[in-house]
């Protein structure tokens, strides 16, 4: 064989059409590569991807594998990059023309986020429109909460025995969200607890929760005329460690023994520790959570169950503020958009081609 | 001023929250990890000052006034005194100015936490399957159609789950699993859309002031 | 039997028994394997926070390497100590205020991407939902009866209409769904639960008292 047809044998043709391009949507500092496959495609062995700032002096940053027509560089922003990209066979490299110039940039929006902009937008303005209507006067109706109508019953239940009320707000922070409704609870309880005398017990997990209840069950007793009711140490921090917690509230039910236990807000696997060491006792218990996990647990062991979105009406349906109520009615506006959405995707999704799961992602 | 500056704060740090999401500009995300792994932990170190602090009050109060069980007080006073000390001048593993180790028997700080909160929280977690058993029995008890209904999936997933159950029945197996994957999911998908629109509802309420008794009634 | 002379096993295993003694009653013994946990556990948490925390991200960078804008978050801190300050008890709520707002407000939009959107997107009746069962044409049955389960139990957490009419029928409908996929959780859980325990009473019987291997 001469070296003419040996030549012929291993020249292959380049990848064509390479486009350089900001990677969109991000925070800068990368380029996407893209290029059409070489004719020889199927008998190459890879692409090697190379760079210049100048337009003349290439050096080589990657390698991708044949049929991969992408590639990805990092580079510095506002800085001009120009590429090539080879398609190599054994010691054989045929070159593509270079890309024109380009930059990388920061943007300020991530359009991928655009979905969930218009339904924070959607679910949010839904809620606020309501709440402005609770302002202006509207009535508005919540269904009765089996859980929430029992809490009178609990109270004046610890009252008559003249035993304390346990109140657990779980092992949240104060940005979890159950946390926060749990405290609104806590509020309602502690006016009563005010209002009737009844020692209130509320050991806590997180020192910033504990920071926020004592202020708020101080504000509780205060707005029922009962300021001197108010003792400090009935809002205790006690460990930020879970079992130590539910070792501590347990050792509380087991030695005071409190006619009623509130296990309101966020838990994990404590959760059945101290809703059956509870029910042993013989208190009536008020247990409500968003965990879906530990929800199984808080319904065989408590006499009521907050379930979910019911621990978040709680403080609307118990202080029947407009604007809590109003919030209410928001959420439940949303649940419907919601039903729309699926019933509507659905019809679309199964009489048309359109697709309607990319709207999703 | 006591309660609007911080109204202000909530929402402005409520925004600075929420924009990383949507912004990926790098002024934007370098501002967010500032918050995130410096602000916001540090102020969670500070927030524990005062929750040891109203701890050790509450002790020391039940000591003073010989409350019931006051004598256990102390052991929760000295252990924690003592595990501080060793942890705080007998450095991460050992290594600070305070010797940790007689010979042996070492005593610092994360062997304390290997053979004494590990070992506890393990054991108060393998009381799980004494609870489990007993709530199980509660419920059955309670012969509601909810509580029948709740246990029957229940017996038939944790049958489906062990290898007994494929001796009783070979389809009980992919029955369990069924009830996992079909009415499992339907429930909770539920339940998670009406979470999550209660999350937000309360989240806006917070950051646009609406929901304000976490500011509690003092200072104003 | 080939018991351990390790002293630390010996304290594991005493205290471990002291809080399994909890099951038969409330007893001096397991209080005081209570305090004792109540008080380690604050004891390293103190450690923790003081060496992972404050020495490496604020005191080092603050004192040692100049980082001045650590001084925000230093001030910011300190002014939780106001709370021992009647005057200036207030000031206690500027940090709250921080670190509530900004955590609530990252809940927004993980939120809807995770529970709403997603979700929606898991129970929308499509060709494509349905082959991802593998199941042939029970993927269609079982994507309808998850579809007539999710509205079902939607219209259960309604709350501006009483239970009666069809959301009194719907609710009812989610009702049984909810409480089936909570005794399948339930369930699921017993084995993780008991695999637990069958890991302490190793440690008592094979660490401890050597008794099994």
């Amino acid at each position: 064989m001469n070296i003419v047809m040996l030549a012929g044998f291993l020249a292959i043709a380049p990848p064509a059409s390479v486009r350089g391009y900001d990677t969109p949507d991000d925070g800068g500092r990368s380029i996407t590569l893209e290029w059409t496959l070489s004719p020889d495609d199927g008998v190459i062995e890879r692409y090697e991807i190379y760079r210049s700032c100048n337009g003349v002096d290439y050096e080589k940053i990657g390698v991708m594998g044949r049929g991969r027509g992408l590639f990805e560089d990092d580079t510095e922003d506002r800085r001009q990059y120009y590429y090539k990209v080879a398609a190599v066979a054994d010691t054989a490299r045929a070159f593509s023309e270079p890309s024109a110039p380009v930059m990388s940039s920061a943007q300020w929006l991530n359009r991928k986020k655009i979905n969930i902009i218009v339904a924070v937008a959607v679910f949010g303005g839904l809620i606020l429109l309501f709440i402005q209507r609770a302002r202006r006067g509207q009535k508005l109706f919540v269904r009765k909460i089996a859980g929430l109508q029992a809490i009178d019953d609990a109270v004046g239940r610890a009252t008559e025995m003249g035993k304390p009320i346990l109140y657990c707000p779980g092992i949240g922070y104060i940005e979890d969200i159950a946390t926060i409704a749990s405290l609104s609870i806590l509020g309602e309880v502690a006016k009563k607890c005010g209002q009737y005398n009844t020692e209130l017990i509320n050991p806590h997990f997180d020192p910033i929760v504990y920071t926020v209840a004592r202020e708020i069950v101080k504000e509780s007793y205060a707005s029922v005329g009962r300021p001197d009711a108010f003792d400090p140490d009935s809002v205790y921090y006690v460990t930020d460690s879970q079992f130590a917690y539910a070792a501590a509230v347990d050792g509380i039910m087991l030695r005071e023994r409190p006619a009623t236990n509130f296990l309101v807000g966020w838990f994990r696997a404590e959760s059945l520790i101290l809703a059956e060491t509870g029910a042993s006792t013989g208190a009536i218990q008020i247990a409500g959570t968003d965990q879906v996990s530990q929800l199984p647990f808080f319904v065989t062991a408590c006499d009521y169950t907050l379930i979910g979105e019911e621990l978040y009406a709680a403080s609307a349906y118990i202080s029947r503020e407009p604007l809590l109520l109003g919030a209410i009615k928001g959420e439940d506006w949303g649940k419907v958009i919601i039903g729309a959405i699926i019933i509507a995707g659905s019809i679309l999704g199964l009489l048309t081609a359109f697709p309607i799961l990319r709207l999703f992602d | 001023m006591k309660r609007n500056f911080p109204l202000l704060l909530v929402f402005v740090f409520g925004v600075l929250g929420i924009i990383p999401f949507i912004i990926p500009h790098p002024v934007v995300q370098g501002t967010d990890e500032f918050l995130r792994n410096n602000l916001l932990k540090i102020l969670a170190a500070f927030a524990l000052i005062l929750g040891l602090g109203s701890l050790l009050r509450v002790h020391f109060d039940k000591i003073k006034r010989r409350g019931q069980n006051w004598e256990y007080s102390w052991v929760l006073i000295a252990t924690f005194i003592v595990t501080s000390i060793i942890g705080l001048f007998g450095g991460v593993s050992g290594t600070g100015i305070l010797p940790t180790r007689i010979g042996s028997f070492a005593f610092d700080i994360w062997t304390i936490y290997f053979n004494v909160e590990v070992p506890l929280g393990a054991a108060m977690f393998a009381l799980l399957s004494f609870f489990m058993a007993s709530a199980a029995y509660r419920a059955f008890r309670a012969r509601s159609t909810q509580a029948t209904l709740l246990l029957t999936a229940a017996f038939v997933v944790m049958l489906g789950v062990l290898p007994l159950g494929n001796e009783i029945s070979p389809h009980l197996p992919s029955f369990a699993q069924w009830i996992m994957d079909v009415p499992n999911v339907a429930g909770q998908r539920g339940i998670l859309f009406g979470v999550a629109l209660g999350m937000i509802a309360t989240a806006l309420k917070i950051i646009l002031g609406i929901e304000r008794s976490w500011l509690g009634g003092g200072g104003e | 039997m080939n018991i351990s002379t390790d002293p630390w096993i010996w304290i594991a295993s005493i205290l471990s028994l002291a809080i399994l003694s909890f099951l038969y009653k409330e007893n001096p013994i397991f209080r005081a394997a209570e305090h004792i946990f109540l008080g380690v556990a604050n004891g390293y948490l103190v450690t923790f926070y003081w060496h992972r925390i404050l020495v490496p991200i604020l005191f080092r960078p603050l004192f040692q390497q100049g980082e001045l804008l650590l001084i925000i978050p230093f001030v910011v801190g300190i002014l939780y100590l106001t709370r021992f300050i009647p005057r200036l008890s207030w000031l206690v709520r500027i940090p709250i205020a921080i670190y509530m707002g900004y955590w609530t407000g990252v809940l927004i939009p993980a939120t809807i991407q995770a529970q709403i959107i997603k979700q929606m997107q898991g129970t929308v009746l499509t060709s494509q939902n349905f082959q991802a069962w593998n199941a042939g044409s029970w993927g269609i049955v079982w994507s309808v009866l998850i579809f007539v389960g999710v509205l079902c139990t939607l219209s259960y957490f309604y709350f501006s209409r009483e239970h009666k009419g069809v959301i009194g029928v719907t609710s009812r409908v989610g009702i049984v769904f909810v409480m089936t996929g909570f005794g399948a959780a339930f369930g699921y859980t017993v084995m993780a639960r008991i695999s637990l325990l069958i890991g302490k009473l190793q440690f008592l019987l094979g660490d401890w008292l050597g008794i099994i291997r």
